[in-house]
């Protein structure tokens, strides 16, 4: 038995084998063999082909009935698999020059993939990218290793990785995936957001895992304490199965309140919103236990594609998410790509502090079509619901005129055009950047509402990069600064008579929602996994009481005093449910 | 060898999905059959059972195509794909 520890990220407790994720990598060098030996070696290409069309013909199968689109993305593989050009270069190869097959797959395969990704055409390029993951697949069958892949898992199991990208966790199989474990990853990274938005237990920088951990080991996921038992005794085994169920009815108890209204215990409504990441059912319909959309990153759609989503595309999502919250808003958030989203189809010079660089709003005004085609298909569904357009990344007054000015060129070049526009809909800002939350007061003259997004908020006003797990004592949530920027945002908003809602970490959080509405915020918006937990938080204290909170906190002076009272204060009112 | 020629006339030209659908038709003939994009006449003719070649010839809405086929069901096979393209390859 051994225990690791990391950063619980997203709760729970997990039972089971470990599946340890190394993505495969190849090393080919230019080999030759024997001539005699041509028919098993050409029987040995043959042989890897099949195996790697097994597995293509299982993953299509399983995905087929429940996602028809990333079913057909494995069928096109088949074909490349199989293609009669490529096959008779690499036949040749083999035959004439006597390369082995693993050299002659890595060759021709790579030739043809550059020759796409010359292409100018995105669809083109997109294909390439499809060539290499085949390549990937055909030499680790002829190799012999077994497959390495988070989108179809064999049984359920806890994921062991140094780190999982976006595209990773894209593709993951949810039903399958007990716990996740990672040596990287802070609390607000993509994994940690993506594993609460799922209810996926979660403990990442648990440093050294890869070293220790095999597959198939027999482990227990803590991500209450943030602990990783390898090989747990059967007393750990029982202690922590224990520990999990209290865990599941406290669930279950908040689970209570999923649909019901969020009222504080003095009756006064709170808007829940919600964060969403796509137009899936899964995520519309949670359109009935929350007020809105707080927060829609469609970030998402970019980087689940391989190509820059059209504007057809675009717009047919947007309308879909305003029809299911018919007639509430909807706060789509404009792309947010860059920091630690990248896309395959825009390669980016390299940053040396992305999260200080060139993204989100940024990227968009030096990549004006991309953010126009955005905008067109917003503007085109904002007919369908009630939309708020919101700019990610905002650091000054600047930022948002220069928004503005493209925004209307775009709704003008549409009216002309003689498609129809909501003269409704509205434009507001994120304020993650501390220069904009200190002028808040004028932003909000310029802008219709605001959201504050609490993960960069806290990263730029603490100076620790949330990716980065060894600064997690830096990267201080609850620091009282974070509590006075906060509140003085929302005091500018509220004198201006403009929304102002939180759409970060924070708003999910049991113990900083009853401070957030008692600094004045009317919605929060927060995953799914996170609504039955805060509204019961809500219903246990009146407003004057979030008020008094609200206060407090502002008056210590550190991270550690704030949650010591938060903890004490809010545990007096749990007996008190209703 | 029989041939015929057509203008691609669906939005997305024969890329990602209507390539597929492309392909899947060429292989249920047993003719060797290729494509040439008449508006870049110098490039070499694709393998129309390929479809790294046949999505590197870059056909787009409004390219001209000529499809040749040599073999027993050569006829029938150009017939197939230019009907193929006609009808929109399913977009």
């Amino acid at each position: 038995m051994e225990t690791m520890t990391g950063n619980p990220v997203s709760s729970g407790i997990a039972h089971g084998p470990l599946f340890v994720y190394r993505p495969f990598h190849a090393d080919v060098a230019a080999a030759r063999f024997d001539a005699r030996d041509k028919a098993e070696v050409l029987a040995k290409y043959e042989a890897a082909r099949q195996s790697a069309d097994r597995e293509l013909q299982a993953i299509c199968a399983s995905l087929r009935p429940v996602d028809p689109e990333k079913a057909d993305i494995f069928q096109a593989h088949r074909d490349i698999l199989f293609d009669e050009a490529m096959d008779e270069d690499i036949r040749a190869l083999i035959e004439e020059e006597s390369y082995t097959p693993d050299y002659a797959v890595e060759t021709v395969f790579s030739q043809y993939a550059s020759m796409l990704a010359g292409a100018s055409d995105a669809l083109l390029s997109e294909r390439s990218a499809d060539i290499l993951d085949v390549k990937q697949r055909l030499l680790r069958n002829y190799y012999g290793l077994p497959e390495k892949d988070l989108s179809h898992l064999a049984r359920p199991v806890i994921v062991a990785a140094h780190d999982l990208l976006p595209s990773d966790t894209a593709m993951l199989d949810r039903g399958n995936v007990l716990g996740i474990a990672a040596e990287s990853g802070g609390k607000t990274s993509h994994t940690a957001i993506i594993a609460r938005s799922y209810g996926i237990p979660a403990v990442l920088g648990i440093r050294g895992l890869l070293g220790r951990a095999e597959d198939g080991m027999d482990a227990v996921l803590d991500a209450m304490s943030g602990e990783l038992i390898l090989s747990p005794d059967r007393e750990t085994v029982s202690a922590r199965e224990q520990k999990r169920v209290q865990y599941l009815a406290d669930r279950s108890d908040a689970e209570q309140y999923r649909l019901r209204e969020a009222l504080t215990a003095d009756g006064v409504h709170i808007d829940i919103g919600l964060n969403i990441g796509s137009s899936q059912p899964e995520e519309l319909r949670n359109a009935d236990c929350t007020d809105c959309v707080g927060l829609y990153r469609t970030e998402f759609l970019y980087m689940q594609s391989q190509h820059a989503p059209s504007e057809d595309e675009q717009f047919e999502a947007y309308k879909k998410v305003l029809l299911a919250w018919s007639g509430r808003h909807v706060t789509l958030r404009t792309m947010d790509i860059g920091g630690d989203k990248s896309l395959p189809y825009l390669p980016l010079p390299h940053e040396d502090n992305p999260f200080l660089g060139n993204r989100a709003l940024r990227l968009s005004f030096s990549q004006p079509e991309l953010f126009r085609t955005q905008i067109r298909a917003a503007l085109r569904a904002s007919v369908f619901g009630d939309l708020w357009l919101m700019l990610p990344m905002v650091s000054s007054l600047d930022n948002i005129r220069r928004a503005k000015g493209l925004i209307r060129a775009v709704r003008d070049e549409l009216l002309a055009e003689g498609v129809p526009v909501s003269d409704s809909f509205r434009l507001g800002i994120m304020i993650e950047v501390p220069s904009i939350a200190v002028v808040a007061d004028q932003a909000a003259r310029e802008v219709d509402f605001a959201s504050i997004g609490t993960n960069d908020l806290c990263q730029y006003l603490t100076a620790a990069d949330r990716m980065n797990p060894a600064l997690n004592a830096y990267y201080q949530t609850f620091h009282p600064a974070m509590f006075r920027v906060i509140c003085q945002a929302v005091q500018a908003f509220v004198r201006a008579g403009k929304p102002i809602s939180v759409c970060g970490e924070m708003g999910g959080n049991e113990l900083a929602a009853p401070v957030l509405v008692g600094a004045g915020m009317r919605t929060l918006s927060m995953n799914i996994s996170q609504v039955p937990r805060v509204k019961r938080a809500l219903s246990r204290l009146t407003l004057a009481q979030m008020e008094t909170l609200a206060r407090q906190v502002q008056t210590f002076s550190t991270e550690q005093e704030v949650l010591t009272y938060l903890r004490t204060s809010l545990s007096e009112h749990q007996g008190k449910d209703r | 060898m029989y041939t015929a020629k057509t203008t691609v006339r669906n939005a997305s030209g024969i890329h990602a999905r209507p390539a597929s659908r492309f392909i899947e038709e060429a292989k249920k003939f047993q003719s060797r059959i290729t494509v040439q994009n008449l508006d870049h006449p110098a490039d070499r003719p694709a393998n129309a059972k390929s479809i790294v070649s046949v999505l590197n010839m870059v056909l787009n809405q409004g390219s001209r195509v000529e499809i040749s086929a040599a073999g027993p069901d050569e006829e029938a096979a150009v017939t197939a794909l230019i009907g193929l393209i006609d009808s929109g390859l399913g977009e």
